[in-house]
């Protein structure tokens, strides 16, 4: 034993990139709902829920620069490095699953 | 202050050595095996217990399939196949594939990563019990031609009592939840024996890959069954109480039941895959003679996989009449869920290709599996398709995909994995004469069965008919079916006389027969009750020793706590990422307690079935105290301080540390709890937003008083929890503190009964009350339960159980009265936010 142990805290981020898309699945979903049930116009509707999209990439895009940064050097540890690299790649496949799942969605017809 | 006790015993060679642990871990002979707790034989018991529940469901299969192999036949009349089919699907997907793929969790991962068994035995016991006993209710109705008849989805309004008024449903929901129940508490016992009770070095990059699997399923059992379990009390409410909850014309909603089954119903299909990826995750390297190719990739694969499984609920009710813009979301992401089961594909693949493969039977099945579940993959991408989807819905296509990955993925990896793991069960080998043509019987078969239902899907075949007239061009396919279906049964028959053969004649092997490099081999096999003698370290100087040789080493006590003390079954705890040796768990040994309190709970199951509400209500109590008295003789009533634990290293034992399982078992049971809270205000707003006949034509007026005398009582009870614990930490008497926080719990609870006593509208009368009144219910019905945590606390007090060092019991109520604050607020916030939500509902175009 090193000496050196990575905190279990560290594990939270293993779901934090996956967590954030299914916030975004779960605001998305409730206010087109919401939006549609109350007659919101087309317009306002496609923008809100563009920006929602558009917090949410960029929060996880954030963590992903957040991490890369902060963990340039992971330690002397096996798990350290492990760990980095699972939750860089966990971060990244986030990020483009949020992309091609809400993404394209947001061009087609709002309340039909 | 730290006693010391007996030395370890040095240099006990190997035999006596087991005699010493056997005495201790062994379960007793004839009738205490009824109070077995160790997970070998709890996983084997599970194993052919699902097998039996598979065997009554592959007969109910095969009867559905004689049935409809031609037109107008008149084997079954429309009633009894309405059961058999519910009940075919039923049993496969509850009693046996999930308790199949927790059985091999529970029999493996304690083995698999260097343990001697799983944090709370009793709780693998209890869960046993459940699961067999809730089974046996549903069987016992078939029997009884009482059986369930909606459908395994059990879709309201068929499922409510006005279109199914008998018991049937009730079969249903009760037994499915019980069973539920057992899945949930496996489910959080498997995570924190995976995060806490590795071999000593096994940090989180050195675990072998199949405890990343189960590890990732087990996390999503803990989210995925809240929601069906909170919407089959629902339901089970509306049947019996009328509170209408699914019922349009009081402002429930049908498709709100829907949503819920299907929240747990998707991620259900990857509960029961992801397992079986980790089976072959496992034997594929051992067959390709190399490593598995990119290890990391998949453990990112799994935890997307996990993720996108959730998010994809709706893509089973495409048809409902969702508005296209979300059925966008739901249809990408049901496409985008292929790319990680593709990566685990590919690393599969890539790990032969680079290997030097070597043909056994194992690997036939592994063939199977990549031949089936592609297939299944490409059709579950068609039907993420919302126009395809909406073609083929409903019909046999539907039925043929979803065998296809369902079936497929779990029956021809388990088979791999039997006649892998069967020489570490039986200490035998297959005999290969049956074991071919067993695979090649059920290989064809399958195929010849669940292919033809793609055609006869397309053809326009709607699934639960049962029976059509024979002008649509399905005859022969349908024949071809059934035909195909007997084919596989022969093929699933001679694999089971071919592991009954096997255990009088199959050819003894020795240890490790595969060359295999995970732990579970490096000890005798079959193996002995306490799995290892002493524990391994894994790190760079057993990196790469083969299993045999390290079994020798560990039979002689050269690991950690290869010597016996006070009769006491011991293990290790570790550090979560590092896997270094932290606190000494010392297990419970047999008890018939998990049985009992299994026998009282299916009582109160049944004296709710047979509508005696009130005596299943006591009996929820008694189980209740069954629970409280079992953790009565938990821990230690004395500080014992650092023992030695082998190779120079002591540590305390687990009743001593902050991180003992207990405390993360309470974390997993309120993430639970905490998705079930969030699909019951998740229901709220969706009949709000959603149902028809809203507003009722009462508003509801909540007493704000009363609401704010309930959360100022949770509140001054969390903080007198924290008192009683700063109490007992600093060597104060934590009584006063217990008093006020059960005094104020007490006062909730009166506050809580009065709000749902004056809820409106009535709750039998509109959706809207029903709604409300089982939000103030969760809150009263968690005072209730912080009120059992402190009881627990003042008889463990009295009893020695709690010191200075020894503040679990405090930790954990301060938890949970924590936990019940802040629901309440969020539950009672919710309830005074409903005038001003029906308001908003007039703004309406």
């Amino acid at each position: 034993m090193n000496g050196r142990t990575l905190s279990p805290r560290r594990l939270w981020w293993l779901a934090v990139g996956f967590t954030i898309w299914c916030v975004a699945l779960v605001i998305l979903y409730a206010l087109h709902a919401i939006g549609c049930a109350f007659g919101w116009s087309t317009g306002p509707l496609r923008m809100s829920l563009a920006l929602v999209l558009l917090v949410h990439l960029v929060a996880i895009g954030w963590l992903w620069r957040y991490r890369a940064a902060a963990n340039r050097d992971p330690g002397p540890e096996r798990i350290s490095t492990f760990m980095h690299t699972v939750v860089i790649w966990t971060l990244i496949a986030a990020l483009v699953a949020t992309v091609i799942t809400f993404g394209p969605a947001l061009l087609l017809t709002t309340c039909i | 202050m730290s006693v010391p006790v007996e030395p370890p015993s040095q240099g006990a060679n190997a035999l006596r050595l087991h005699r010493q642990l056997a005495a201790i871990w062994a379960t007793g002979p004839g009738v205490q095996r009824l109070a077995a707790v160790n997970h070998t034989v709890l996983g084997m018991r599970m194993m052919i217990t699902s097998f039996l529940f598979f065997a009554i469901a592959g007969v109910l299969g095969m009867l559905t399939r004689v049935q409809l192999a031609t037109p107008h036949a008149g084997f079954m009349d429309a009633e009894t196949y309405n059961q058999v089919f519910t009940m075919h699907g039923s049993m496969m997907l509850f009693l046996f594939a999930i308790p199949m793929v927790e059985s091999f969790a529970v029999y493996l991962t304690p083995k698999i990563l260097g343990t001697r068994d799983f944090a709370f035995p009793r709780l693998t016991a209890y869960g046993y019990w459940c699961y067999l006993f809730g089974g046996t209710i549903l069987t016992v109705s078939l029997i009884l031609r009482a059986a369930p008849d909606g459908g395994w989805f059990m879709y309201t309004p068929l499922s409510s009592n006005v279109y199914t008024p008998g018991i049937n449903a009730d079969v249903w929901l009760l037994g499915i939840t019980f069973v539920e129940i057992s899945a949930l508490s496996l489910a959080m016992e498997i995570v924190v024996s995976i995060l806490k009770m590795r071999a000593p070095g096994m940090s989180l990059d050195r675990m072998p890959i199949f405890a990343w699997y189960i590890l990732v399923t087990a996390m999503m059992m803990i989210v995925a069954f809240p929601p069906l379990i909170l919407g089959s009390i629902l339901l089970e409410v509306e049947r019996a109480f009328g509170l209408p909850f699914f019922d349009p014309r009081r402002g429930g909603d049908p498709l709100l039941w829907q949503h819920l089954f299907w929240l747990f119903g998707h991620p259900d299909v990857y509960i029961i895959f992801l397992p079986m990826a980790g089976v072959l995750s496992t034997i594929i390297p051992v067959f390709a003679r190399r490593p598995l190719v990119g290890y990391r990739a998949i453990v990112v694969a799994i935890i997307a996989l996990a993720f996108l499984s959730f998010g994809i609920w709706v893509h089973h009710m495409f048809t409902v009449g969702i508005p296209h813009l979300a059925l966008a979301f739901f249809s990408a992401g049901s496409a985008v869920v292929a790319v990680p089961t593709a990566i685990q594909f590919f690393a599969w693949l890539a790990t032969l290709s680079h290997g030097r493969p070597r043909w056994d039977v194992p690997m036939l099945y592994v063939f199977g599996f990549f031949f089936v579940f592609t297939a299944g993959g490409l059709t579950g991408v068609m039907l993420a398709m919302v126009p395809f989807d909406w073609q083929a819905h409903d019909t046999y296509f539907v039925v043929a995909h979803m065998h296809y990955v369902v079936a497929g993925a779990l029956a021809f990896p388990m088979l791999a994995a039997f006649y892998y793991w069967l020489p570490l069960l039986t200490g035998r080998t297959a005999v290969y004469k049956l074991s071919q043509p067993a695979f090649w019987l059920v290989f064809i078969g399958f195929n010849m069965t669940f292919f033809m239902m793609h055609l006869t899907g397309l053809l326009g075949m709607p699934r639960r008919i049962f029976t059509y007239r024979g002008d649509e061009g399905w005859n022969w396919l349908n024949l071809l079916s059934s035909v195909g279906g007997f084919v596989m049964t022969i093929g699933f028959a001679l694999v089971a006389i071919d592991i009954v053969v096997q255990l009088r004649y199959g050819r003894r092997v020795r240890r490790n027969p595969w060359d295999s490099t995970t732990l579970e081999w490096a000890m005798p096999i079959p193996p002995a009750p306490y799995a290892f003698a002493s524990l391994p370290r894994i790190g760079d100087e057993t990196e790469g020793v083969a299993p045999g040789k390290l079994a020798a080493r560990l039979a002689r006590g050269d690991g950690y706590l290869g010597f016996t003390r006070n009769g006491w079954q011991e293990t290790l705890g570790v550090h979560m990422t590092s896997g270094e040796p932290e606190q000494l768990i010392v297990l419970p040994r047999s008890t018939y307690l998990p049985l009992v309190t299994a026998l009282v709970t299916c009582a109160a199951v049944l004296a709710m079935l047979f509508k005696f509400y009130l005596v299943s209500l006591a009996l929820a109590f008694v189980t209740f105290g069954l629970f409280i008295y079992a953790g009565q003789s938990a821990g230690h009533a004395r500080d014992y301080g650092p023992l030695p634990v082998g190779r120079g290293v002591s540590v305390p034992p687990h009743t001593e540390v902050a991180g003992a399982p207990a405390w993360l078992a309470l974390i997993c049971t309120l993430v639970a709890n905490g998705t079930l809270f969030t699909s019951l205000v998740f229901g709220t707003f969706y009949l709000w937003i959603a149902a028809p006949n809203w507003p009722a034509a009462v508003t509801p007026e909540p007493s704000r008083l009363l609401a704010l005398v309930t959360v100022v009582a949770l509140a001054v009870a969390a903080a007198a929890a924290r008192g009683s614990l700063r109490a007992a930490a600093a060597d104060r008497h934590p009584h006063r503190w217990i008093g006020v926080a059960v005094l104020t719990l007490v006062i909730a609870i009166a506050a809580d009964v009065t709000l749902i006593a004056g809820v409106t509208p009535h709750p039998r009368e509109h959706a809207l009350g029903a709604t409300a009144a089982a939000l103030l219910t969760y809150v009263g019905i968690h005072a209730g339960i912080g009120l059992l945590f402190l009881i627990s606390n003042v008889l463990r007090i009295g009893a020695g159980f709690i010191s200075p060092r020894r503040l679990t019991d405090l930790r954990l109520t301060r938890l949970w009265v924590d936990y019940t604050l802040a629901t309440g607020i969020i539950a009672l916030g919710l309830v005074l936010a409903l005038p001003a939500l029906v308001a908003m509902l007039g703004a309406r175009p």
